[in-house]
């Protein structure tokens, strides 16, 4: 139960991460931190059910649920990838406006248009 | 005053999260464990595989693994494209340039750096690695990605499997990016076999998929379930695919982002 | 065990967001991942402890340097 409060209170400072921070980088750690959090969620959940790992040598019983592990191994490749992808925007931001700060690209946009 | 109202704002917006979220997380309801039943008893029958993770990625949910790896795809040319349009190039190496272009006062200023050379190295070619560049990833280069390998066609017996040892490619792969010397390019860090190398595993991929149905058997299964006593080849053989896939996507990407700039 | 690395693991977080210097905050983001996967290791899961290290860890610090490289490093 502790475990469960303490991955909330990680999901509420990714969160306030985004809404808060004015540098872009900031932002996608934070989007990073949420991700990190979702998969500890659901890896720490299934493996209350047993105590032994899921590779079927003989003799092995009463093992952790295996369908979660699988599932998270496809989140955190998909993760690193929306990381890269979002850096990579910021990075052509940077070089059109000069700055990373979110306030100044967006005064910079309102006088362009 | 201003200050006061953004944070009043911010509070209130998150709150409603708040409220949605807490509830979910203090629910009491227990894990359900009919599938964890299930496949302690029929997994390795089922798909042939010891790794029950393997069974369930590669054998009962291929499909999300073929959209993972159209997700890889998607990604990974989609970064390179928004960098090489912003005045990024594309090297094939770390630090990969033509030695003889080189004019004699920019020789002398690289040799004559004092935080990057070898004791009592002066040769051009090795200046800019330090003592750590050079024993790590230079002589490691090749033993990760000798680990990989291993780490991916073993993955039906013991931990490991297709995304572990690709991304443990990737690693060797930028090791042996890092570690060169100047001007020297090794084959694997070259940006043309790296796009080849994805893209035909991406390829092969599909094709596999398609065996299934033209043995009759059904889209994405095991074209050799005829055959008595369930072998694991079929799982090897995607273990491969996706090794080889996730491993060159990603070797490249961040080869890629490493580059040099057009300044 | 698992509640301590969970502590650790919030803090180092709210150091990634709180400093001024945004290579600080990718090592301790690289920090982050090397407990997570400690934690996966610990609930007996031992796939996702492998590819959390090499992706969180290798990978992803890459990436991020990769991004900062070229452009300015502090936050102001």
């Amino acid at each position: 139960m502790i475990e469960r409060i303490l991955l909330f209170i990680m999901i509420i400072v990714g969160f306030w991460g985004i809404v808060t921070k004015h540098n872009i980088i900031k932002k996608i750690f934070a989007l990073n931190i949420i991700n990190n959090a979702v998969v500890i969620l659901f890896v720490l959940e299934g493996s209350r059910i047993g105590s032994n790992a899921p590779i079927m040598e003989s003799g092995i019983t009463h093992i952790v649920d295996p369908v979660p592990q699988a599932l998270m191994l496809t989140a955190i490749v998909i993760g690193v990838c929306i990381s890269a992808l979002a850096l990579s925007f910021a990075f052509r931001l940077y070089k059109i406006t000069g700055t990373f700060d979110v306030r100044e690209i967006k005064r910079q946009v309102h006088h362009e248009a | 005053m201003k200050k006061i109202g953004t944070r009043i704002f911010i509070t209130l917006g998150l709150l409603p999260l708040l409220l949605v979220l807490l509830p979910l997380f203090l629910d009491g309801t227990p894990w359900p464990v009919a599938v964890r039943n299930y496949l302690e008893l029929n997994g390795v029958k089922d798909s042939g595989a010891i790794n029950l993770v393997s069974s369930i990625y590669l054998g009962f949910r291929v499909f999300d693994t073929l959209g993972e790896t159209i997700v890889l795809l998607t990604a990974v040319g989609g970064t390179i494209a928004v960098f090489t349009r912003s005045g990024a190039i594309l090297t094939d190496g770390y630090y990969n340039s033509n030695i003889s272009a080189l004019t004699d006062s920019e020789k002398q200023m690289l040799l004559d750096d004092p935080s990057f050379t070898l004791a009592g190295e002066k040769r051009l070619s090795h200046v800019l690695r330090t003592h750590l560049i050079e024993v790590v990833t230079g002589v490691l280069g090749p033993v990760v990605l000798l680990f990989g390998f291993y780490l991916m066609l073993y993955g039906h017996l013991s931990p490991g499997g297709g995304f572990q040892g690709g991304v443990i490619i990737a690693s060797g792969i930028i090791f042996l990016a890092l570690g060169n010397r100047i001007g020297h390019v090794n084959f694997l860090t070259r940006a043309l076999v790296l796009e080849r190398i994805e893209a035909c595993a991406f390829l092969l991929l599909v094709f596999a998929s398609v065996i299934g149905t033209a043995m009759g058997e059904g889209f994405f299964t095991n074209p050799f379930n005829f055959i008595p006593g369930n072998p694991a080849s079929f799982i090897v053989l995607l273990n491969i695919i996706i090794g080889l896939k996730v491993g060159a996507g990603i070797g490249f990407l961040c080869i890629a982002l490493v580059g040099r700039e057009i300044v | 065990m698992i509640i301590i690395l969970l502590l650790f693991i919030l803090m180092l977080s709210l150091f990634v967001l709180n400093t001024k210097d945004l290579l600080h905050g990718i090592i301790a983001l690289s920090a982050v991942s090397l407990l997570i996967a400690l934690l996966f290791y610990l609930c007996n899961a031992p796939d996702v402890a492998i590819t959390e290290a090499a992706v969180g860890a290798g990978v992803s610090t890459i990436v991020f340097i990769g991004a900062i490289r070229y452009t300015e490093r502090r936050d102001k």
